[in-house]
């Protein structure tokens, strides 16, 4: 017999999925709006609710996340997909870290969705992560730096902490891989959507117009390496794509300088710029640009948008012709 | 597509190291894990990549084509793809990736003395770079058991470790980076390592894991060396304190003696013991999913040696056991000076350049390949 209060907070769970589809899911008109309200919230504050502990909610629950789905695949934005997988990711470290703290089942059960086993590290709150899956579901940040890290056969030790954050940027993942769901949507499914769609911001980031004598030499030498049908690694094509957004380049004309890259796909490369415009990234800083090993000069600019041929440029030249 | 270009266009050393290859792939074994998922590269007397996007169903196939082309270089995917000869790069399919590390002399142990006839000094450095890749980070940080790892010479100045464990198969670039980055130990924040609690200075235990387990095993075992332990204490003259230290470091604690200046110090030894592999390793071939990598067994166009595997990096010998020629004696004439040499225990040169020698076959393929001699 399924634990509803788990399929209820896990509801990407396969425990979860398997209740859904013995009891099967209606749609009413009434879900419809709350499943509407439900990715609303997700979008807008970047949250979703917590169920109330009653069986006839958690139910609920389960058919809203359906639903939320649905919608979600319907509106086919990556903006709003990604935004509802942020929300959706928080809620399950939320229940982790909140009311299901003491549940270690819980836990395991929701990590073994994800091929995950935490041991314990020895140590109280500490535990052991497998190092491709430590890789995989960490954010790329100082804090999880791997170098500053204690790894030892294979694993890595993590707190109580960073174990749930883990859960929840693998969450984040599965929503990010599995949506957009293909179907077709009823009427009412695609009006929610549409009306959701209405509301994602304008997001024009202020724009600088830096003309081409003002990039910096990692930049031109990302270009030059495209130019050169040179296949980029993944952190590189990111760099140069922000890069070029900021600098005031439009979507199209970036995506034109891709065209010479030995994989391209405009489909993709379109949407990828788009989506690295509609986030807003902001640009690398030098010192990580260096770790990605794109860094090209000692240039002291601290990010590659502050870079001015004028200034750095001059001191650049000057250095290094006094190092010969 | 064939890789062999136009006859005419190739010069006589040209012609002369293609047949030499051609005769030697006729009779090599090749052995490539998954050869019918792999997209193959292959290179010519002046591009190491002229041809790629190739694929190949079967070991005879590859080998006839080796025989037929005889490239010079040959290069395969990292990657094993459903449709490794489709075009653009997404549409191979990419399925996983080897995990690769890829080791060069840089010429940093010769003070850059030899140029591009790398020399033993700077052979047995990187060798030395391989060992300790392998055995203070991929086996005990990483886990990965030696049998799902080869390790190649590449042929001419360095070494990849192929690392074909199921468990990392499937990482992207960003997280083969970050793998890369702990070797070299970017992003490392020494700071990190160790952290005040009340009165009490607490930090890594050598039973630990990462670079605070390193920083501690070493500083454990250099503290038995007497003028290190006064450099960091003059009162761990007295054996009876030092070992009250260590017995404290097996603790995590690092304030059981008086150090003055005592992060400072501790930091210094740390760059001092050299535990990170700051560039020793290509973190942008590990890096990349895509990669074309040497062919294990295969000759290296550069040197005409052999990207030999290498089962006991301790007793291999690059320059004794990669060369595949043969003793037949070969008349060249260097076109450029070359300094003296020793491979497979026949010494020569320095030859100046201009001048005419008669040299066993392997050694006269060496100066071809290298560009440092015309057949005379």
């Amino acid at each position: 017999m399924a634990d509803l209060a788990f399929c209820a907070h896990y509801p990407f769970s396969s425990a979860a999925k398997k209740y859904v589809s013995e009891r099967g899911l209606e749609l009413t008109s009434l879900l419809l709006e709350k499943a509407e309200d439900r990715v609303r919230d997700a979008i807008s504050s970047g949250k979703i609710r917590k169920v109330p502990k009653l069986a006839e909610s958690q139910e609920e629950e389960l058919a809203l996340y359906a639903i939320s789905r649905m919608i979600v695949s319907s509106a086919n934005n990556r903006y709003l997909i990604n935004r509802y997988a942020v929300a959706e990711g928080k809620k399950t470290s939320d229940y982790l870290s909140g009311e299901d703290s003491g549940r270690e089942d819980y836990l395991s059960e929701a990590a073994s969705e994800f091929g995950m086993v935490f041991e314990s590290a020895g140590k109280a709150g500490k535990y052991l992560v497998p190092l491709a899956k430590y890789l995989q579901y960490t954010p790329r940040s100082v804090d999880y730096k791997l170098s500053n890290r204690e790894v030892s056969a294979g694993k890595v030790i993590v707190n109580r902490h960073e174990r749930n954050r883990i859960i929840e940027e693998a969450v984040k993942k599965k929503m990010e891989n599995e949506l957009p769901i293909r179907g077709e949507f009823t009427p009412e499914v695609k009006e929610a959507a549409k009306r959701l769609l209405a509301l994602l911001p304008k997001l024009e980031a202020p724009v600088l117009r830096l003309g081409q004598e003002n990039y910096p030499p990692c930049i031109v030498k990302l270009l030059e390496e495209l130019s050169m049908n040179i296949n980029l690694p993944h952190t590189a094509r990111v760099a140069l794509g922000i890069y070029l957004i900021k600098a005031g380049m439009a979507d199209a004309k970036i995506v034109e300088l891709f065209r010479s890259a030995p994989d391209f796909s405009e489909k993709t490369t379109a949407y990828q710029i788009a989506h690295l415009r509609a986030k807003g990234y902001s640009m690398p800083a030098c010192s990580t640009m260096d770790s990605y090993g794109i860094c090209m000069a000692d240039c002291r600019c601290g990010t590659p948008l502050n870079f001015r041929a004028g200034l750095h440029g001059k001191r650049l030249t000057h250095e290094s012709e006094g190092r010969k | 597509m064939s890789g062999q270009t136009n006859l005419q266009e190739q010069s006589r050393e040209e012609r002369f190291l293609r047949e030499k290859f051609s005769d030697f792939y006729s009779r090599a074994p090749i052995t490539v894990r998954s050869l019918e998922k792999r997209e193959f590269g292959f290179g010519g007397w002046d591009k190491k990549i002229e041809f790629r996007h190739i694929s190949e169903t079967s070991e005879p196939n590859l080998r006839a084509r080796l025989v037929r082309d005889a490239p010079l270089y040959v290069s395969h995917s990292v990657a094993y793809y459903e449709f490794p000869d489709a075009r653009p790069m997404t549409k191979k399919n990419w399925l996983s990736s080897d995990l690769i590390f890829d080791l060069d002399a840089d010429g940093s142990a010769c003070g850059n003395k030899c140029g591009k006839f790398t020399c033993q000094k700077c052979l047995d450095a990187v060798k030395q770079d391989a060992i300790k890749l392998i055995e203070e980070f991929l086996v005990p940080d990483f886990g990965f058991s030696r049998d799902e790892m080869s390790v190649n010479f590449s042929g001419s100045r360095g070494y990849h470790v192929h690392v074909f464990s199921e468990s990392v198969a499937q990482l992207d670039r960003e997280a083969r980076r970050e793998i890369a980055d702990y070797i070299g130990g970017v992003g490392l924040d020494f700071g990190r390592l160790f952290w005040n609690e009340g009165k009490k200075f607490l930090g890594p235990s050598p039973t630990q894991g990462g670079f605070g387990g390193k920083f501690a095993r070493a500083f454990v075992s250099k503290l038995s060396d007497d003028s290190f332990a006064i450099s960091i204490a003059r009162k761990l003259k007295k054996p009876e304190e030092r070992a009250k230290l260590i017995s404290a470091i097996e603790r995590g604690n690092y304030d059981n003696v008086g150090i003055a200046n005592r992060e400072k110090k501790l930091f210094d030894n740390f760059e001092k013991m050299r535990l990170t592999m700051a560039g020793r390793i290509d973190s942008n071939v590990t890096a990349d999913t895509s990669k074309l990598i040497r062919m294990q067994n295969s000759l290296h166009g550069g040197s005409g040696m052999l990207a030999k595997s290498v089962k006991s990096l301790d007793s291999f010998e690059p320059m004794r056991q990669a060369p595949v020629f043969g003793n037949t004696p070969l008349k060249i004439k260097a076109s450029e000076a070359v300094p003296a040499l020793n491979i497979c225990d026949y010494s020569f040169g320095p030859i100046p350049a201009g001048e005419t020698r008669e040299l066993p076959v392997h050694s006269a393929v060496y100066l071809l390949c290298k560009k440092a001699a015309a057949l005379a």
